[in-house]
This record gives structure tokens, sequence and C-alpha cells, in this order.
């Protein structure tokens, strides 16, 4: 292991990183200069001082009591550690949703003399460092508060398991890294339908059953309905830092040590598997796995059914086997999946049940439906957004045929659609299975998330194609900052305008309905309006996106 | 050096990648100082047989020296003594040219001084003057590959392998790396690489090696593979076409007309 080689290529990911995120507004003379950040977290560090100075002068000038003092740092100190663990894990996690192959594959210095572990440790020095400031806030705000109230020593020991908990979350994004450069290298050049599902599910797979990991929710209710919930707590590792503060806060200094060892040996074991991990996928391996025949020619599809010409289907075709050999584009496609399940996550998972033979949750089917149509239109404009970009040069192969721009801007919208509703429509069985939601309900809801769908696509697509961005590279955005913020802007419009003349049609549907007992019959006069108006976006959307795409067509941008 | 003498070695190498053969029994040997050029149809092997002689590719079975050194039980010792260039090189994109190269040096251990002298002059040499502070994401496909060659010649390597190396260099680039790999073989570096301009691996090359479905078809100097073939006088094209055992080119004409 050589230190030098180390920080170097380190420098190298974080540069990378920086411009690679903010290259449209800082030049790279400054990303250049990696101290920046140290400079930002001794500043932040600063700023947190004099936070957390506030904050006690505050609690001293109202004399507050001393069990209350100590409840407070308690709860600042023992939050901290969880808090940087979920914190440098979902940085990465996002991270990895916009990162395309070329930020993960190893075949840029896997020629060179540098080993996997050296590219794991660098890596996560990388990650650890671009978002060090958090940490340098926190603990800045902690240590006024530990000083004057008498917990030095346990503000040293914050310091020690907050640097832990950054390895710690930093060095987990690696074993995600790891495989899903396998799952992509796996997938990514066999053909066939089953292959296609398999690489959106494996995606969606790994990357909800990571979240879940670090987020703690599903493996204390799994423990919890094994052992109680004291326990699960004690036996969840991301936990450890967090139980090895408070144990010392609560004079236990054998237990505050054992967790602090435990922390560590927590973080060497998931580095360990990392290594592991990145030795055995250090080279991209070609495929060996062929489900199907990837050589065989399309017969009729069945979406002929639903009235599509040759020309439709294919382009349909071509956008599916195109989109889910692209790894960058097949998170895409995940979002809209993982959306409805993260929007459930919390409320399936936690809080834990204090015995197996709790009653199942109920919910009401509303409060269900508006974060699942919520995520899912979010998905969808994202989809939409993304799609025009995402073909790079690739687009101009397809004008050089004869399809029009009304029949690409078709073709895109089907692709976005289809991959929202499967998200819709997996959301909504989980609803179904887990809070017993009426099968009628759910259809009714699917029935008018395909409005949303639709209205959220065709803007995606609209907004998406005068703002695309073609730049090909780590972390490909496929469509500008400036499209990003106005699509989300104009989506998040869309949804409310729908949901207002939902709930502005309400009344009126109880006053028609108001003896019937189906909530899915009281609902469906707004959810019919509301369904209409979002048709309406839906086709002014599609045929303000025709233009844009015709221009892209005609005119290539550099 | 291997048992012989010979720089590179390849003895019953055998990949499969699944069912489809990489490469097939095949035994290869180099000379010090030797240009090898590696010919064949897309998908005869070429280039995993560069990968395996760098320990990119691990092989189903045989074995694979490089300056004495098994690729397999020593990939880190080989890797520092020799020059790759991948088909399709992967780069850091978003740093400049010359972050680029510092890394590259950085990692293969040079002083600050020889750093400096061996950067500017290849950037000088492969006219990427003033192009050097620019992030290689806006590079051409030219310009990402002259930066790949750099990266690989920067430690002066004992053995250089390049895997299609003149892909999208301008004719001066071209005939820069031609001159280049004719220096360091006086100097003792040994090459192999691939390509597919059969003009140019005739031009370059001490000794050709034709490669089908993984295996040795031939082996030789031009000339010798123009008698292998019963083609003397001929261009290597015909040679090459001829000993593959392509059908006519008439007859491919002929089927794509229908």
């Amino acid at each position: 292991m050589r230190a030098s080689v180390l920080l170097k290529f380190a420098k190298v990911l974080l540069v990378s990183r920086l411009r690679g995120t903010r290259r449209s507004f800082v030049t790279n003379a400054i990303t250049s200069r990696p101290i920046i950040i140290g400079l930002i977290s001794v500043a932040l560090f600063v700023m947190g001082l004099g936070l957390g100075w506030a904050t006690i002068s505050i609690l001293i000038s109202a004399s507050t009591t001393a069990s209350a003092m100590g409840q407070i740092v308690f709860t600042v100190f023992g939050g901290i550690p969880i808090f940087l663990i979920g914190f440098f894990f979902s940085m990465g996690l996002l991270w990895e949703l916009n990162a395309s192959s070329e930020s993960e594959t190893t075949d840029a210095i896997n020629w060179l003399p540098i080993s996997p572990s050296e590219y794991v440790l660098a890596s996560t020095l990388s990650t650890s460092y671009t978002y060090s400031p958090l940490v340098a806030i926190a603990l800045g705000y902690a240590l006024p508060i530990g000083v004057l109230t008498g917990y030095t020593g346990a503000f040293i020991l914050l310091v020690g398991v907050s640097l832990i908990a950054m390895f710690t979350g930093s060095v987990g994004v690696e074993i995600l890294r790891s495989l899903l450069a396998r799952a992509s290298s796996a997938f990514s050049k066999v053909g066939g339908n089953a292959m296609v599902v398999m690489r959106i599910l494996g995606v969606v797979v790994i990357l909800v059953f990571t979240q879940a990991l670090f987020s703690g929710f599903l493996v204390v209710r799994i423990i919890s309905t094994l052992v109680g919930d004291i326990a699960a707590t004690v036996a969840v590792p991301v936990f450890w830092p967090t139980l090895s503060i408070t144990s010392l806060l609560g004079s236990d200094l054998l237990a505050a040590g054992v967790y602090s060892l435990l922390s560590l040996g927590f973080f060497f074991l998931l580095a360990y598997i990392a290594f592991a991990l990145r030795s055995r996928f250090w080279i991209t391996a070609p495929p060996s796995l062929h489900f199907s025949g990837s050589s065989s020619l399309s017969g009729a599809s069945k979406l002929r059914w639903f009235g599509l010409s040759n020309l439709s289907i294919a382009l349909v075709r071509r956008e599916f086997r195109s989109a889910t050999r692209r790894k960058e584009v097949v998170r895409l496609m995940a979002i809209p999946l993982i959306l409805p399940v993260m929007v459930l996550f919390p409320v399936v998972f936690s809080p834990a049940p204090s015995s197996t033979s709790a009653p199942p949750v109920s919910v009401n089917p509303l409060l269900l439906a508006g974060p699942l149509l919520f995520g899912v239109g979010l998905g969808a404009l994202f989809l939409g957004l993304t799609s025009i970009g995402q073909e790079g040069g690739r687009l101009w192969n397809i004008g050089s045929l004869p399809v029009g721009e009304a029949m690409i801007v078709k073709s895109k919208l089907m692709f976005a659609s289809i991959i929202a509703m499967i998200g819709l429509i997996l959301g909504l069985a989980l609803a179904v299975v887990v809070f017993h939601m009426s099968i009628f309900d759910a259809f009714i809801f699917s029935g008018l998330g395909l409005t949303v769908v639709l209205a959220e696509s065709s803007l995606g697509i609209t907004v998406g194609s005068r703002y695309a961005d073609f730049s090909e590279g780590p972390r490909p955005r496929f469509v500008t900052i400036a499209g990003s913020i106005i699509g989300s802007v104009l989506g998040i419009i869309l949804m409310s305008v729908m949901g207002v003349v939902f709930v502005l049609m309400l009344p009126f549907s109880l006053l028609l309905f108001g003896g019937s007992t189906s909530l899915a019959l009281i609902e469906s006069l707004p959810f019919l309006l509301a369904g209409m108006i979002g048709l309406i976006f839906s086709r002014i959307g599609y045929r303000f996106a025709i233009g844009p795409v015709r221009g892209i067509l005609t005119e290539i941008p550099n | 050096m291997g048992h012989n003498g010979s720089a590179v070695e390849a003895e019953h190498l055998t990949k499969f990648y699944g069912s489809v053969v990489g490469l097939s029994d095949l035994s290869l040997s180099v000379g010090r100082g030797e240009v090898r050029g590696l010919l064949g149809q897309n998908g005869s092997g070429k280039s995993t047989l560069l990968k395996s002689l760098i320990g990119l590719i691990h092989p189903t079975s045989g074995s694979a020296r490089v300056l004495g050194l098994d690729v397999q039980k020593s990939p880190m010792e080989v890797r520092r003594s020799v020059g790759y260039v991948p088909e399709s090189p992967r780069l850091y994109e978003f740093l400049t040219a010359t972050e680029y190269l510092d890394f590259i040096a950085d990692v293969r251990g040079l002083s600050f001084e020889e750093k400096k002298e061996r950067v500017s002059r290849l950037i000088q040499a492969l006219d990427l003057e003033g192009k050097q502070g620019d992030t290689i994401s806006g590079y051409s496909q030219g310009m990402k590959q002259k930066v790949a060659l750099m990266g690989a010649i920067l430690h002066r390597p004992r053995v250089l392998l390049l895997d299609e190396p003149l892909n999208g260099l301008d004719p001066k680039s071209a005939r820069v790396v031609k001159e280049l790999v004719h220096s360091l073989a006086r100097d003792g570096v040994t090459t192999v690489f691939s390509t597919h301009i059969l003009e140019i691996a005739e031009a370059i090359c001490d000794r050709l090696t034709i490669l089908q479905n993984g295996r040795v078809l031939a082996e030789g100097t031009a000339q010798e593979l123009r008698e292998k073939a019963g083609l003397l006088g001929s261009g290597l094209e015909d040679v090459f076409l001829k000993l593959t055992g392509t059908k006519g080119v008439e007859d491919i004409v002929e089927a794509l007309m229908g």
C-alpha cells in the first residue's frame, strides 16, 4: 500500500467527481484544488461552534435543568454518528443513481500497478472528503455543548466514532458500486425480454436492499420480531457508533469501549467485503449468461393490439433494448420503481411492532395513493426529461432513417409511460397486499395514475428536448441544470393542479354519492376530472415536444 | 527474460467466455526488441491475447510470461514494466491531459523532473500543445487515443502492448507512433500490437502472427507469409485473405446484393 499513490488517486477521483457534478458553473482552477473543501470544512466548523455556543447559552439562560441538559446532549451526541452513516451512504447512493458505467469501471486503471484494495481505499477517501464539511459542522456544533456541559470525554469519543461512521457509510457505497458494476457487465450484452426485466429488477433490488440495510428500518424490524426491541437496536451494526456514545454518557465505560471496538470492527468488515468484491470484479467480465437467443429477430409484437404501427413498435422496442443495455439509463428506469417502494418503506417497516401478533396495518387508501402517484409522476417526469439527452449522438442515427419527429416523441412517451406504470402497479400491488387496499380502489388509482404518468412524461419530454444535455462523461446529466429545475417545478405544478381539481371536486362528489359506502365511487368523479386535466396536459406536452425534437434532428449541437 | 530469451511468451493459452472460445491452445513467443503484429478478423482473439498478457483476463488454461514473470502469479510486477493501450481506452474524462499524465506518472513512480520532462516532450511530439489544459471529455477520439498512448509509454516500459493503437489518429500522429515504435525497438523495447491495417503491420513489424478462432493460423515475416500462401509478389491483403480462408470478395459482394 503506497500512501502517496493512494492520496493521488483519491484526489483524481475527487476532482473527477467535482467536475462531473458542478462543471457548468465552477472552473477547473477551483476544482483542481481539493484544499478548498478543507477550507469550507474549517469555515463550517467555526459556524458550528457558534451555533453550538448559542444553543448552550440559550439553554443556560433559560435555567434548563441538569437532567434536561443531559437529555439534549444525549440526543445530539447520539444522533450524530447514525446520521453520518446514513448521510454518507445516501449521498454515495444518490451519486450512483446518476453515475455512468464510466465512473464505476476499473478499466481506466486496472492495467496500472494499482491494487483493488488501493482503489477501494482511494474511492472511500474521496467520498469521505467530498462530504466532510458536514462532519465539520456537526462536530463544531457538538464541541461547545460537550465542553460547557462537562461531557468533554464524550466529545472526544464522538470525534472518533464520527470518523468511523463517515468511513463506514463511504465504504458501504463501495460494496454497492462493485455489485452494480458486476450486475451491469453481466447483463449488458445479453438480449431477450426476460433479461430486460432482470436488469431493471436487479438494479432495483440492489438499491432497495442496500438502502434498507443502511437505514436500519428493515433490520430492526426483522430482529425485533425475533428477540424484542432493545436487542434489535443492539444487534444492528449501524447503531453501534451511537451506542458507544450513549453508553459513555450513561457512564458505562465498558459498553462504550465494546461498542467503539464493534463499530471499528464493522467498518473493517465492510472494507474487507468491499476489497473482496472489487478484487472479484476488478476486470469487467464479458457476459457468459445467455438466457435467450439475443441474435434472434423480433417476431410480431403484442403492442399491435394497441393500434401501434410496425414503425412505432420498432422504435419502442429499440428504446427498451438500447436503454436497458446502458447502466445509467437502467438506473433512471429504476427510479419510478424505487420511489413508490421508498415512499411506503417507513410505513411498512417502522415502527417495529411490539409483538408478532400485531394486527395488519390499515391506512386510508388516499393517504397511500397520494405519495404513490406523486412518486411515480416524478419518476415519469425524470424519464421524460432525460429521454432525449441520453440518446446522445445516436439520435441522429434515427434521424437518418425515414422516421418523423412525432414518431420519435411517441416512442419516448411510450417508453417512459410503460416503465412508470410498472412502478405504479407494483406500488399498488404492495398497497393491496400490505395495507388491504381494495382491488377496485387500486384499479381506480391506476386509471388516474396513467393520466399522471402520461402528463408528466409528455412534460418531461417537452422540457428535456429543449434543454437536452448530450455531453458524455463519468456522470452524464442528459438534461441541463436549468432544464431539471424548470421541469421539476412544472411537473410539481402540474400534479398540484390535478390534486387541487381532485380536492375541489370531492365535496360535489360527496353530495352526489354521499349515500354510497364505496370510497371508490365517491372519488370516481374527482378522479375523472383530474384525469381529464392530465390527458389535456399530456396532449399539450406532446405537441410542444415535436418542435424541439425536429430542431435537434436538423441541427447537430456540439 | 523468458527461459529462451523471449520477452513475451504464451504457452497453450485457452480462454472460454461461457461456451464461446476466446483463445484456443495458443502459443506465442516474442523476442526482446521485436515488433510483433497481431492480425486477424474481428473476434479472432487479438484483444483477448493482449489482455491475457497483462493479466486482465484469466485464461481457462495455459500460462503467459512477460519479461520472465508469470502473468497470473505476478500481475502487479508485470504491469509495472509494461505499457498498455486498450482497444477503447477509458480515461478519467474530467481530468485535463496534464493532470491525467501527472497521475499516471505518480503511479509509475517517476520523479518530478523526469515526469516534467517526459510529459512536456510527449505533449509536444503528439501535437497536444495548447490543449493539454482542457478536460479530456472535450477531446476528439484521436486526441483521447494520443493521451492513452502517452500514458502507456510515459514510464519507458520494456514491453508495449497496443490494441489497435492507431484508431482515430491523424496521419501525422500515426506516423509519429510508427516511428516511435521503431525507435523503442532499437532501445530494446518489445512491442506487440494488433491492427487491421495491413500496410502498417507490414511497414513496422518484424514478424506477424495471424490469429483465427483463438488459434495461431500462421506466423512469420511478411515475406514468409507470402511464401506460405503461395502468393509471392502479392499484397499482404491477398495473403491474409487466402490464409484465413476468406471466400472470394466477389462472392461476398454477390451475396450482399442478394
